[in-house]
């Protein structure tokens, strides 16, 4: 079994983000840690250690990888639990409720690789926001599906070819850790730019 | 803080917990967190410890060692980025392809109207020395350039024009112990070309680590052709940055006088010249300020220390070679 024929759970996060960026991480291997990386990490590392407890009548268990064959994705969740026998993914978040909808897909792509280790449907998860301690229901919808579902085969194609998608200068800009490699603004500016003589 | 440069003869660099000491004669002369570490230059003979280099390779810091004139020995390079895509890049663009003669032109273009504004600036301020004639002469090398499609060319048109600017360099030099006849390297027997030389090594280091950065691999350029263990491609970024910040550090040290003839000594025999121990840390301190200065970048718009613009200026030629961008903006500054 090959590992680098499978897709990272988090690609699809970053695809979803800016496709530039996802192929900055993944296809040109560049890596910065910022502060809000740097803070989700040490987030990560806390959920990150295994464990399965019983609390109550919910059964959990902590940072177990996932995968599924038919999509090619790989993926180690932050927690994973079952209620009355209905199994969910809940995906940990550093801070508030983003703009972005980039953390549901994450959350639907583990749904897709429980359901085909388990047998069983997922149609729900939660992601869980550090900062309001907040959970938020995330409804495994078709509509979710069809779009977890595009973002792998656009990722999927990404990794295969090797091609960069352009970068473009969005909002999402400013708190991309990858802005002073990625400069996103230079397209534009150096097409105004006129040399002095 | 930016690069280290270590000057004392002799000297143990070692590490402890996350910090970089450096000793001598059995006394800790720095002691400096190693995340504010950029880049390492030696001067001379250090020994490095081991947990040193592991240290400086890991977090991506590049070691330069040059001996105590300023002569370039090698360096320790952390691998480059996993970016293959930027090599790539820079490879298919070799020899006299579209690109390679755009960026070659771009490296002249740079360097030689930086040379002219420079020309200018002092032609400005001082109303008695006329340079006029090496101004038409530093012209007529720019001029056509764009019509220009040979590299070989190209190089004429940069000899040329760099023959224009140290024609009468002497005329910038507003001091009169000092003399500047001609460009003089390896090695350099007299001041201000010990000057030039030393500040060339220093520059070729902060140029290297940047292209390092972004993932070039310096070895090959354009305008420069491939010699073995020729850094060609921080030859070329290097040449726009030459006027802007070596031959400006040299010329303020030397116009101020905080360099005078008592800061040099000259070698038997081979007649090369270099600094003393003095000298060495004011020309030092003196670059690293330089580097250190801030200015408004003409195609960014925001404002940069002269060391970003290294990398920038790196990114921007990456840019390029992958069709971000249609054109290589040198760094140009009035
Ligand atoms: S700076 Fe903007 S365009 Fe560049 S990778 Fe980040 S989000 Fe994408």
């Amino acid at each position: 079994m090959n590992q680098t024929e499978y897709i990272s759970i988090a690609a699809l996060n970053q695809y979803a983000y800016c496709p530039h960026r996802c192929w900055r991480m993944f296809c040109a291997g560049e890596f910065t840690d910022n502060q809000y990386t740097i803070e989700g990490t040490t987030l990560h590392d806390r959920v990150h250690t295994t464990s399965d407890v019983q609390r109550g009548e919910t059964w959990q268990v902590r940072a177990i990888w996932l995968k599924s064959e038919q999509y090619k994705l790989i993926g180690k969740s932050d927690l994973i639990e079952a209620e009355d026998g209905q199994i969910y993914p809940v995906e940990y978040k550093r801070g508030r409720k983003g703009e972005w909808d980039n953390d549901e897909l994450q959350v639907c792509a583990q749904a897709l690789c429980l359901e085909e280790m388990t047998g069983q449907p997922v149609n729900t998860g939660y992601i869980y926001y550090a900062h309001s301690h907040q959970r938020q229901l995330v409804e495994i919808n078709a509509e979710l599906r069809q779009s977890a579902i595009a973002t792998i085969e656009s990722v999927t194609n990404l990794l295969e070819t090797g091609a960069m998608p352009k970068p473009v200068y969005s909002k999402r800009c400013q708190g991309c850790s990858l802005y002073s490699q990625c400069l996103p603004k230079a397209t534009d500016k150096v097409k105004s730019y006129q040399e002095v003589n | 803080m930016g690069t280290l440069y270590v000057t004392q003869t002799d000297a143990f660099i070692g590490k402890v917990d996350e910090r970089l000491t450096v000793k001598a004669e059995q006394k800790t002369i720095m002691d400096i967190p190693l995340i504010k570490i950029e880049g390492i230059v030696v001067l001379g003979r250090a020994t490095i410890s081991p947990a040193v280099v592991n240290e400086l390779l890991e977090r991506h810091i590049c070691l330069t060692f040059l001996t105590q004139n300023g002569r370039y020995l090698g360096r320790l390079e952390p691998e480059a980025t996993k970016n293959i895509f930027v090599r790539k890049a820079q490879w298919q663009a070799v020899g006299e392809s579209e690109p390679a003669i755009h960026l070659v032109r771009g490296f002249v273009r740079g360097k030689l109207k930086n040379y002219r504004h420079s020309l200018l600036r002092t032609q400005r301020e001082h109303p008695d020395t006329d340079l006029n004639n090496n101004i038409t002469r530093l012209e007529n090398a720019i001029a056509p350039i764009e019509k220009t499609s040979s590299i070989d060319s190209l190089r004429g048109l940069e000899g040329a024009g760099s023959a224009a600017y140290f024609g009468c360099f002497q005329q910038l030099i507003k001091t009169p112990e000092f003399k500047f006849e001609a460009r003089k390297r390896r090695p350099p027997t007299d001041p201000v070309n010990a000057l030039l030389s030393f500040g060339y090594s220093l520059l070729r280091h902060d140029v290297q680590s940047a292209l390092n950065i972004v993932g070039f691999d310096p070895y090959l350029g354009y305008l420069h052709v491939e010699r073995y263990g020729r850094p060609s491609l921080a030859l070329d970024l290097m040449e726009e940055f030459r006027p802007l910040i070596v031959d400006a550090v040299v010329l303020s040290l030397i116009n101020k006088r905080s360099l005078t003839l008592t800061d040099f000594t000259t070698e038997p025999l081979s007649g090369a010249v270099s600094l003393t121990k003095e000298g060495l840390h004011t020309f030092l301190r003196t670059y690293q300020q330089k580097k250190l200065s801030s200015f408004k970048h003409p195609v960014m718009g925001n404002k940069c220390t002269y060391q970003e613009s290294f990398e920038i200026q790196a990114r921007l030629l990456s840019k390029y070679l992958m069709n971000e961008i249609d054109k290589y903006p040198p760094l140009v500054l009035k």
